[in-house]
This record gives C-alpha cells, sequence and structure tokens, in this order.
C-alpha cells in the first residue's frame, strides 16, 4: 500500500475507491457473518465449504465471498446473505450451502432454508423484510455486514475516512466540538455525560505540559452484552477513525484502545487495522502533512469488571492495579499519568464518523430531544430473536421485546426486561410502554448501561436475579473502598437467605436499608450502581420477595432449597409425586396408592381430569426433554384400587360436643372440606342445590373423560356418619347464612363454585337455540336433555367450550361443530390435548373471529355474524390483543350457539340474603382472605371456584382442604395462620437401576380409544398404562428428592472411646 | 484562599486542602479509619463522608479526598451522613467485632445493634499500613493482593519480604489492630486471636495472619505462667 502524504492524496484514493465499487456494484455476493459468535457457531466451516465449492467449479468470476463481523442477528448464526437480493439463509448446516450457492446462482430462492418466522410459516426473502430488521435503524451496526474488517478498502467503500478528510480540511477543533456538542451525543457507555461536554473540557484542560490521551474504553463486562465487541471486530476502522477525530477535536496525540483479553479477535482486527491505517499514512507522525501526530495502542485488559470504570481503566493502563480513585479529579484533569484523558464508549466513538460526515442537525432528527441517536442493544434471555438490535432513542421497551425480539419464547409470559447490566435494574412488563432513554431509565430505577437487555419470564424468580447480580460484583469489586466491599457481600448474604427459606421481613428492611447507604457512600461508579438490581427489583417485585420469606414458596420454580421436587411443590396439594412414581418404579402398588389418596380424597377423579401442574413443572420437562406421565401413572395406580378400602386416620373432637359445619355446595371444594372436617370428628352437614352431589364434576364435565360411576363410588367412599347430604337445597332459597347460625352451626363454608355463564351481552342472545355453556352441559349431563341441533357454534376457547363442542358433537341431531374463537390456538386456555382431540373428532375451530351479532328468525338463531381479528398490541395479560379488521364481517348458518366466554362465580343466590353483607370483589367473586379463607363475616368461610372465579379441579380440592383446616383451628379458636415451611421431599426411598435404554426412552403415551368410533359415544376414552408401561415411565423420573433426602444409616456407628485407635 | 461554609459556618482555606482537614482545623469532627495525617488520602473508610451540594444534587462525598471549593457548602453531620455512618459502623462491627476502635467509633455513634452475620476478621483493609510502609517509612513491603471479597493485605507471593524491615510501623498505625492485645493479660484481650490458637504456639514465628508482630510471643508467655 503507498503511503498517502496529503490530504488531497486522501481524496484522490477515496474517489478511486469508490467509482471502482460503483462498477462492481451488482456482483452476486456471499456474505457470511464470523464474528465471535459466528465462528462459535460454525461460520468458518461454511465459509471453507463456500469456498471449496467456488474452486471446484471455478465460480470466481462469478460469486464473491465476504466474510464479515457480526451482523447482529446471533440467532440465525451460521448464516448466509446473498446479495444484492439480501436474502438471509439462517441456521445452516454446511450440507446446505450447495444449495444456496445453486440457488443464488441461478437468481432463484431455496424456499426450504430461507428465513422463516419462528414458529410460524411465513417466508421473509428480503433481510429488510424481517421484523427483526425492518423495525431497526441500523446506522451503525448495518455497515458490520457490508466490509470485511481486515480490509481498508472495504471501509473506505462504505465512505469511510470521509470524516477524518472533512476534519482535516476543516482544521478547526471548536468545529469539531461544536458539531458534536449539537448532535446531543452521549456517552454510550452507559452514564450518558455529553460527548461535545467532555471534550471541551478536555480540550480547555492544560494539566500535563502539553501531553493528552484519547482512550477507547472497549473493556465490556456486562453479562449478556456483547455490543462493544461486535463493533470492534466488525468495523475496527470507523472507531480508529472516531479516535482520530477525538484525538484532532481535543489536542491529544496519543491514544489507547483498552480492550478485554477475552476478545482476541477484535484485538486481531483491530491490530491489523491499525497497521493498514499506518501503512495508509493515516496514523504516526505528521499525517497527510498536516502536522498532526497521532498514535494508538492496544492495551489488553486482564479480566477485572471495575476496569471499565475510567479512573480504574487509568489505573491499568499506567500498569498498576485496577483500582478506582475518588473522583474529582476528573480524568479530563488529571487522568493517565495525570495528563487530561478523555475516554470515550466504542460506540460513541463509532458514532463520531456518521456525525461529521452526515453533519450534527441530520444525526440530531434521530431520536428525542435530549437522547438523540441511536443505541445498540444486544437483546438477550426469554425471547424469540436475540440478537444485537440498534434502535432510535426513545424508541418504547415494548417495541423492542415484542416487535424486534417477537415476543416470549414460550407460553410463560414476559415479565420483565433487566438493562444495564448488573449496575442496571429490572422493569416490569407494566413499564413496558416507557420509552428507552438515558433519563426515563434511570427514573424508573435502572440504567441505560452499556445497553444489555435481558428478558425475564415467569420461569425466572427475580430474588434469584438479584442474587446472581449481586454474587457478580461482589467478585468484581475492586474492594477498595469498605461500603462496596462488604456491602455487595452482605446484601448476597441476605438474598442467599431469602432464598433459601432462612430469611425473615426484618431483612428486607435492612436490605434496602443497606442497598441505599451502598449507593450513597461507595467510590465508584461500580459501587453507585451496584444495588440498583436490589433496589429495582424490591421496587417492582417485593411480592417475590415476600412470596419467598412467609410463604416460603418460589413460584418461578428456581430457588432449590424452597422448591424440593418441583412435581411436589407444583400441586396444590402437595401430592408427593416424586414419591408414588418411585413406588411404582419399584413395583410398590400399595404404597403409591396411600401416598396418591393421603392428601387426596378425589384421586381417581384427578387421575383424568387434572391439568397436571406437576408434569408442567417436571424437570425432565424443562431440562429439554418430555415429562414423566404423572397423570397416567396417577391414573394405573387408582385403577387398581377401590377407594373404599382405604381408611384414613380418624380423631375423636377433644373439646366436648362436637361443633356443626354448614357447607354449601358439594362440589370438589364443598366435599373435601366436609370430608376432612368429618376425619377431625365434625358434624358437617353439605347443601347442594342440584339434585346429585359433585358440582362442577357432575354437571359440567362430560362422562367420556371422567364417567359418573368414578366421581359416585369416590364420593360414596368419603361420605360417613359425621356427613349429612341434603341435595335440592340451595342458599337463598332454601336456606340462608344467618339461619344456618341459628340453627347452631358454628360454622359455615361457602363453596357453591362458578356456574354462571357470562353473556356476550349481544342482542338476541335470548332467543331460542343460543345456550350458556354450563347451562347446556347441566342440561346434558344431569337431565339427558339434547339441546344441541344441526350446524352447531360455541364460543370461546377455554375447556368448557371444548368440552360443550365434544358434547354437543356426540349429541344425536348435530351435523357439525365450529368452535369460534377471538385469537390464536396458541393462545387457547384449553389443555392442548383436549383441543388436539377435539380437532381429531372433527370439530372445527375457527380463530381470529369474534361474533358482532346474533341473527334471529322466528324467534330461533339462525346464523351469527362475525368479523375477523388480527393481533395487535400487547394487553396486560401478555397476550396479542385480537383487533378487528374492517370490512371482514361474514354469516355462518347456525341451528344452535353455545356461548362459553367463561363463568362466573354463584353470588347470586348471596344477593337475597344481602343483610348477610357478604363482601364481593369487582370481579363479582366473594372477597375471602387467601390464607384463613375467611370472609368479611366472622364464622363464614369461603372457597374455590367462588373466590377464585373457574379454576381447576385440584385447586378446588386444595382450597377445600386448607378451608378445614382453617375451620377447624378457627372452633377450637387457634391461632389461623402459622409460618409456613418449605415444602421439600422427606422421605428417602431406595432408586431402582436404570439402564440407558430406559432413560432415553420417550414419553409413555396414553393408549386413546379410536376418533370415529368415540364421536358417537359417551364411554371414557383414555385407557390406562400396562404394567410395563407404567414401569417403564416410572423409571424415566429424575428423581430430583434424592438431592434432599439421605439414605438411612442401617449399620450402626462403631464409636471409639476418644483416644483408642481403630485396629 | 478558598471559601466555603460547613454546617452553615463560613470558613476560609487554602486551596487544596481537603473538606476532612478543613473541619478538623474548624473543630468539626469527622470520624475516620483509613486518614492519617501525612499520609495520602486513600477514601476506603468511607466513615469520613459528609453531605455537599442542595436540593436534589445534594450528594454524599468522603472529605478526606474531596479537595475544598469555592462557595461549597458541607454539611458534616445531616441526617443523610448519620444514617450511611451509622450503617457502615454497623458493617463494620459485623465484620471486626474485636477492635476497640470500632465499638468506641459505634458507641459514639449510638449504634446499639449489629444485624448481620457475626463474622471476625482481623482487618477492614484500611489501607493505613500500605501507606505507611510505602510513603513513611519507604519500604513497600506489603500491599493489596485479591479483588472483591478476595481482598487482603500481604507480602509479595505471601512469602517472607526481603524489604521488610520489621519497623512495625503497620501495626503501629492499624485501626483494627490498636489496643487489641493486651499482651499477658488474655482475659482483658479483645481479641484473644494468639490465645486461642491451635496448638497454641508458633514458637519464634509471628503472627502474620492476625497481623501482630508481638516480641516476644504472646502465647509463649501465658503458657509460662
Amino acid at each position: 500500500m503507498k503511503k498517502l502524504s496529503s490530504i488531497s492524496e486522501l481524496t484522490d484514493f477515496r474517489h478511486r475507491i469508490l467509482s471502482e465499487k460503483k462498477f462492481e456494484h451488482e456482483k452476486l455476493t456471499l456474505v457470511v457473518s464470523a464474528g465471535t459468535c459466528g465462528q462459535a457457531s460454525g461460520a468458518n466451516d461454511i465459509i471453507r465449504v463456500i469456498k471449496r465449492c467456488i474452486l471446484e467449479r471455478s465460480l470466481q468470476e462469478n460469486i464473491e465471498i465476504r466474510v464479515t463481523g457480526c451482523h447482529g442477528f446471533c440467532d440465525t448464526e451460521p448464516s448466509i446473505l446473498v446479495e444484492p437480493g439480501l436474502h438471509l439463509y439462517p441456521k445452516l448446516s454446511i450440507e446446505d450451502v450447495p444449495r444456496v450457492i445453486e440457488a443464488a446462482l441461478t437468481g432463484d430462492i431455496d424456499e426450504e432454508l430461507i428465513y422463516r418466522e419462528p414458529q410460524g410459516q411465513k417466508r421473509y426473502y428480503c433481510q429488510s423484510d424481517i421484523p427483526f430488521f425492518r423495525k431497526q435503524t441500523r446506522t451503525i451496526i448495518a455497515s458490520n455486514q457490508k466490509l470485511d474488517p481486515i480490509r481498508i478498502h472495504n471501509y473506505i467503500e462504505q465512505g469511510g475516512y470521509a470524516a477524518l478528510e472533512k476534519v482535516l480540511l476543516k482544521s478547526d477543533p471548536e468545529w469539531i466540538i461544536r458539531e458534536v456538542q449539537e448532535s446531543g451525543l452521549r456517552g454510550r457507555g452507559g452514564a450518558g455525560f455529553p460527548t461535545g461536554k467532555k471534550w471541551e473540557l478536555a480540550r480547555a484542560s492544560n494539566n500535563g505540559k502539553g501531553q493528552k490521551y484519547i482512550v477507547c474504553n472497549c473493556d465490556e463486562g456486562d453479562p449478556g452484552a456483547y455490543m462493544d465487541r461486535s463493533l470492534l471486530e466488525g468495523n475496527p476502522h470507523s472507531i480508529i477513525e472516531g479516535m482520530m477525530i477525538a484525538g484532532i477535536a481535543i489536542g491529544a496525540t496519543k491514544a489507547f484502545i483498552y480492550v478485554r483479553g477475552e476478545y482476541p479477535l477484535a484485538i486481531k482486527h483491530t491490530i491489523i487495522a491499525l497497521r493498514q491505517a499506518t501503512d495508509l499514512g493515516l496514523l504516526g507522525e505528521n499525517i497527510l502533512n498536516t502536522g498532526i501526530d497521532f498514535d494508538i495502542e492496544i492495551v489488553r485488559g486482564a479480566g477485572a469488571f471495575v476496569c471499565g470504570e475510567e479512573t480504574a481503566l487509568i489505573k491499568s493502563i499506567e500498569g498498576y492495579m485496577g483500582e478506582p480513585r475518588q473522583r474529582p479529579p476528573y480524568p479530563v484533569e488529571k487522568g493517565i499519568r495525570g495528563c487530561p484523558t478523555c475516554i470515550n464508549n466504542v460506540e460513541t466513538l463509532a458514532n463520531i464518523p456518521v456525525i461529521i460526515s452526515g453533519g450534527a442537525k441530520e444525526y440530531a432528527k434521530v431520536g428525542i430531544p435530549g437522547n438523540t441517536g441511536t443505541k445498540i442493544f444486544s437483546l438477550v434471555g426469554k425471547i424469540r430473536n436475540t440478537g444485537l438490535v440498534e434502535v432510535p432513542l426513545g424508541i418504547k421497551i415494548s417495541e423492542v421485546v415484542y416487535d424486534i425480539g417477537g415476543g416470549p419464547l414460550g407460553k410463560a409470559k414476559i415479565k420483565a426486561v433487566q438493562t444495564g447490566g448488573p449496575s442496571g435494574g429490572c422493569i416490569p412488563a407494566s413499564m413496558f410502554d416507557l420509552p428507552i432513554s438515558y433519563d426515563s431509565l434511570a427514573e424508573a430505577g435502572s440504567i441505560m448501561g452499556s445497553g444489555g437487555m435481558i428478558v425475564m419470564d415467569d420461569n425466572t424468580c427475580m430474588v434469584d436475579v438479584a442474587k446472581y447480580f449481586m454474587n457478580f460484583l461482589k467478585g468484581e469489586s475492586c474492594g477498595k473502598c469498605f461500603t462496596c466491599r462488604k456491602g455487595t457481600q452482605r446484601m448476597y448474604e441476605i438474598l442467599d437467605d431469602i432464598t433459601k427459606g432462612k430469611a425473615r421481613l426484618e431483612d428486607l428492611d435492612l436490605l434496602e436499608e443497606l442497598a441505599l447507604v451502598v449507593k450513597d457512600t461507595t467510590m465508584c461508579g461500580l459501587g453507585q450502581t451496584a444495588s440498583n438490581p436490589v433496589l429495582s427489583t424490591l421496587r417492582y417485585f417485593r411480592h417475590e420477595f415476600k412470596r419467598h420469606i412467609v410463604d416460603k414458596r418460589c413460584d418461578a420454580f428456581v430457588c432449590k432449597e424452597l422448591v424440593g421436587a418441583p412435581c411436589q411443590s407444583a400441586c396444590p396439594l402437595g401430592t408427593e409425586a416424586w414419591r408414588y412414581v418411585a413406588h411404582i418404579a419399584r413395583g410398590e402398588y400399595k404404597e403409591a396408592y396411600r401416598v396418591i389418596r393421603e392428601p387426596n380424597p378425589f384421586p381417581s377423579i384427578c387421575a383424568r381430569v387434572c391439568d397436571h401442574p406437576c408434569e408442567s413443572k417436571c424437570r425432565a420437562g424443562t431440562t429439554g426433554g418430555e415429562p414423566v406421565a404423572i397423570r397416567s401413572l396417577k391414573r394405573f395406580i387408582t385403577d387398581r384400587f377401590d377407594p373404599s378400602t382405604y381408611t384414613p386416620k380418624r380423631t375423636e373432637w377433644s373439646d366436648g360436643e362436637p361443633p356443626s359445619v354448614a357447607i354449601i355446595g358439594s362440589g370438589p371444594a364443598g366435599l373435601t372440606a366436609a370430608h376432612h372436617l368429618s376425619l377431625k370428628g365434625c358434624k358437617v352437614t353439605v347443601f347442594e342445590a342440584e339434585a346429585e352431589t359433585g358440582g362442577m364434576l357432575t354437571c359440567a364435565i362430560p362422562s367420556y373423560r371422567l364417567p359418573r360411576d368414578i366421581i359416585r363410588n369416590e364420593i360414596d367412599s368419603l361420605l360417613d356418619e359425621n356427613i349429612t347430604v341434603k341435595c335440592n337445597t340451595a342458599l337463598g332459597k332454601d336456606i340462608t347464612i344467618k339461619g344456618l347460625f341459628k340453627d347452631n352451626y358454628k360454622a359455615v363454608l361457602l363453596a357453591m363454585g362458578a356456574h354462571k355463564s357470562r353473556p356476550l351481552k349481544l342482542e338476541n342472545e335470548d332467543v331460542e337455540g343460543v345456550y350458556p355453556s354450563i347451562e347446556f352441559l347441566k342440561a346434558f349431563n344431569l337431565r339427558g336433555e339434547l339441546h344441541a341441533k344441526g350446524k352447531v357454534g360455541v364460543i370461546g376457547g377455554g375447556n368448557s367450550a371444548i368440552d360443550a363442542a365434544r358434547v354437543a358433537i356426540r349429541q344425536r341431531d348435530v351435523e357439525s361443530v365450529t368452535i369460534l374463537y377471538r385469537r390464536t390456538r396458541d393462545e387457547m386456555p384449553a389443555f392442548v390435548e383436549e383441543i388436539e382431540a377435539a380437532d381429531q373428532e372433527d370439530i372445527n375451530i375457527q380463530t381470529l373471529v369474534t361474533p358482532v351479532k346474533i341473527i334471529a328468525e322466528n324467534g330461533h338463531i339462525s346464523a351469527i355474524e362475525c368479523i375477523k381479528n388480527e393481533l395487535g398490541d400487547v394487553d396486560s395479560s401478555g397476550r396479542r390483543r385480537p383487533v378487528p379488521i374492517e370490512g371482514t364481517e361474514h354469516t355462518i348458518q347456525l341451528d344452535t350457539l353455545i356461548v362459553a366466554i367463561g363463568e362466573d362465580s354463584s353470588t347470586d343466590c348471596i344477593d337475597p340474603v344481602s343483610e348477610s353483607e357478604i363482601e364481593i370483589t369487582k370481579w363479582g367473586t366473594v372477597q375471602a382472605d387467601s390464607k384463613t379463607f375467611l370472609t368479611n363475616l366472622p364464622g363464614v368461610f369461603a372457597a374455590g371456584d367462588l373466590v377464585t372465579g373457574p379454576n381447576t379441579v385440584v385447586e378446588a380440592i386444595a382450597a377445600g382442604k386448607k378451608a378445614a383446616v382453617m375451620i377447624e383451628r378457627f372452633l377450637k379458636n387457634e391461632e389461623l395462620v402459622r409460618p409456613a415451611e418449605p415444602c421439600i421431599p422427606k422421605v428417602y426411598i431406595e432408586p431402582v437401576a436404570v439402564d440407558d435404554e430406559m432413560q432415553k426412552a420417550g414419553r409413555a403415551r396414553t393408549p386413546q380409544a379410536p376418533a370415529e368410533w368415540r364421536k358417537r359415544s359417551f364411554a371414557e376414552i383414555e385407557v390406562s398404562l400396562s404394567v410395563d408401561e407404567a414401569t417403564r415411565e416410572a423409571m424415566r423420573c429424575l428423581r430430583c428428592d434424592l438431592e434432599f433426602t439421605k439414605k438411612p444409616e442401617v449399620e450402626e456407628k462403631k464409636t471409639l472411646p476418644i483416644g483408642e485407635k481403630m485396629a | 484562599m478558598i471559601r466555603l461554609t460547613i454546617n452553615g459556618l463560613e470558613i476560609s482555606v487554602e486551596e487544596g486542602t481537603t473538606i476532612l482537614e478543613a473541619a478538623k482545623f474548624y473543630g468539626f469532627p469527622i470520624p475516620t479509619l483509613c486518614y492519617m495525617e501525612g499520609l495520602s488520602p486513600y477514601g476506603a473508610c468511607r466513615l469520613c463522608v459528609v453531605e455537599i451540594g442542595e436540593g436534589p444534587k445534594a450528594r454524599l462525598v468522603t472529605s478526606c479526598t474531596y479537595p475544598v471549593e469555592e462557595g461549597l457548602k458541607v454539611r458534616t453531620a445531616s441526617s443523610r451522613v448519620i444514617k450511611a455512618r451509622k450503617m457502615i459502623l454497623e458493617l463494620l462491627l459485623a465484620s471486626c467485632p474485636q477492635s476497640k476502635t470500632i465499638q468506641d467509633l459505634a458507641a459514639a455513634h449510638n449504634v446499639r445493634r449489629q444485624r448481620f452475620k457475626q463474622e471476625y476478621e482481623d482487618c477492614i483493609l484500611c489501607g493505613l499500613c500500605v501507606r505507611m510502609c510505602e510513603e513513611q517509612m519507604m519500604a513497600k513491603a506489603i500491599g493489596f493482593q485479591g479483588r472483591g471479597e478476595n481482598r487482603s493485605i500481604g507480602t509479595p507471593f505471601n512469602i517472607k519480604s526481603d524489604i521488610c524491615r520489621l519497623c512495625g510501623g503497620c501495626i503501629y498505625i492499624c485501626p483494627a489492630c490498636q489496643l487489641r492485645c493486651t499482651y499477658t493479660e488474655p482475659e482483658k484481650a479483645i481479641c484473644g486471636g494468639c490465645a486461642n490458637l491451635s496448638p497454641p504456639c508458633l514458637e519464634k514465628e509471628q503472627f502474620d495472619d492476625m497481623m501482630c508482630y508481638m516480641e516476644p510471643c504472646v502465647a509463649c508467655e501465658i503458657k509460662k505462667d
């Protein structure tokens, strides 16, 4: 390379390269992004294969290959981008490469390999159409994919060194500073100090006998942040140019790039770039004969996080231990070796050429006042599209998370984003409308930081997050100042205690107090922001901390000491699923039944209709495999035992005459409470409004899922001499709460459930042929009435909608059944297996439609008018809101319409007795304390769906059981609430030997009757597992319990008297 | 001369003076553990924090390192300062409960409880000994090593230093060591570390990890009785 010796030579050189580029503009180019991230995922192999293909087929003239830095969409790597069409082929294997080349040569697109939406089928042919890219403003990072970082020509082709030329021609440092000030650029390292202001101070400072320094800070240590690395790796010349302009502006002649030793590729590319710039005469002494000297040196950081702090960084460059010193004096006055030093972040410097070439005014148009320009964030965590995103400041968090990031990864709802790395804070989903700017984030208790953005969903425990960052900080604090060193250690200690269930509520106050003092009194930025993870999680997620401390529960199932075996903690009843699964593996079925039956009076029912929270939290499933089929195993056991053979433990009522308790409602909650109270010796009367006991079990759940004799058997086994059942006795009509107390009942439990179907609130809803789902199901299940006829429509996407549809299709006069749901299938609240079963039974499921009008003829429904929806913004439930598309109204002919859009609690019966003044919440449920189940009236308890709204069977059973305990304590005048204990396995069960083959085996599938046969029958669909299948399935259990239990010492330890030695 | 106000009193001091020096000169007490006249200010113990500035810009700074500025308004005992100081003392007590100096400071600040897990460390890493060794004794025999919770003071590679002249300046200046050992009256000892060693004697070796260089050995003296 010829050394350039004047500015005009640089101009000529640039123009020559630019005109050559124009000539080659349309050439077919394969772009492979091979930053550190790309190489780690196999980009080097892709490059090798491309090269071989080109050589083998002599395509050198036709195809060019460009190896670039990271293009930002890390999720797609290794990828090939085909220019000029910008076709993005993601996640390639080496076998795919020839196909991509073939397609590129013919000008086609490989439909199979081209980028597709995750979980969607929509293909995107052009990179700029992909939602991840479309919503970004990529002024800085876009260059990465356009140039090879080790070729200075490439950089100049992209307009590089034009800004330097402009600056040298102007030869007015003050002008540069004015431009930068006018652009409003603020430091991208996190604190957001105005860059122009810093330069002005540095220029004015004359401490060091004329010597000044520029430092580029690339000590990027935040977990999950890597934008600086990717800039230095992908476009080192832009940083060099930025540094030179900064140097000219403040009058520095020497510069350092302080880069982490962990970034070898960035170091390599920077060294090459520096050499090229020096060779070209752009660095060194008397640059282009302008009399300006400028030299850049690379300093490698040794891996201390604190060295990103400017005063520590200076110490490190000077060769001392990297620890901060107290400011003032600031580095711009007294920095490296006492000379004025201007330290800028990589991204800040990358913005400088853009500002100088494009003009400050143009730059300031992007973003919002006070926060101009773009910022690169590294979007990671529980999100679909991870990678580097560059957005204008002032954009809403929700746009980044949902539009660019593509929303949550799985079904779990996004809960928060953590910005700013370990020094940042968590911002809850409710504040996602917040515009991203230095000031708004600081106000929300976080910081911009270097731009890490970690998305967290419901499976993230916020206490654990705070603990993680505190653990990081206590190790990375330099330890110089006492409050940072000890403060972080002590905060970690308290957080650790909380996650282990050892903390008290007072500790939260101590934690907060300590965090505030640490923030206030530490020396450097690390300590001052070290409290942010704690303070922000405390501010927005205090309830999670309290839940850990008071209830000893971790709802995200992260904190091991509180979770124990996930299957057990996930069960509202605390059933020791691991224990009976272990017994099944050992063939001890009787023991297994005892474990199942002890906490749960309705085991056979739960074995069929439980929503099995145990399986959804099963570690075999959450760690990538399939969960153990716990419910099928339960079914396997319960099918083998008659419920009446089990004799629960009974106690006599100790203090005098056994009291009478009235229970209203004979659903799972009411009957469970009755059973448990009767075991304690109470006299219980159960009042049921319908003719049969069982509540929702009998009146709503169809018999093909839950055979009637199973319900009868199980209920009958619970009724004993202490329990009296009075059917056809309704509250409000036949009895009143006051009356019950007059009849000498000492306590009343309200458990009437939620039987009130919510109306559509449309005209003609009262015509013949329109039925609320619960009424429809009741009419059939209790009285055998067949209401469904002809074409049936069901509105809703919950379990009761599916139940209604599947019952309808089994009715004699039904022609077809269509389910209409306003969101998409993914968002249907019904169980997945139920939706699948409905599919198999030829039930038509139409999604994204909302009924707008019921059309009636002669007092009978004839059709329904619907409108199509599209998904809009995310609502408070974390799901995308359905938005009607105008002009898509259409009618569907119907003979029967079943409305199943949810149920309300059956509080109507309380209204007539409103003199009893039971408090009702605004959602129409009964107001009862979540722990004591007490309503506002003394002695009146409420539990089950009546309190929670429509809920699962197992939740109702659990509520009934807990309410019974409360009622017993109430009758004995004891304290109702007692300190909670973490629910961890306590019994040791010897594991059986499992061979490899068994562990690799997939989940057992419960045999089901064929769809054609079952469509016309109400016989039970699911069949039990065989002994062999069940044993095999039970052996798949990972036995999480063994971590907490110990094999009892069988052999007695031989203790020798002290002093004697073992023989 | 620079004019500033401390706790409402207008004073003037020479340029380059720190707030701590100015406050001391005018008789405002500011507690500190890591400051010593003749040694460079270090800002490690954070006890000397004072509040400067007003309104939302008010902040705490360490008075030992902050140079006076024209018109500066300093509050040495505002509620924010006292709150921070008490918490720091509580943290100090939790780490080094044996130090008489820390106990006295805590008592003077009405710190009556200690809510953290009790530790029994010997050192608060104030760095006085390191600076003493370097700046006054011109030896540089000891220095800091490690980071964060692993930070400690020692000789290079933790082996006996050839540069160390055993001058004892480091022990003399140590706020945690000061008044700690009562030599031959172990029942009055605040730490009692040497007496509790097991085995209780290291003969002629110095108790390095306790930063105690007592000669003759206390443990040996106890044993003689």
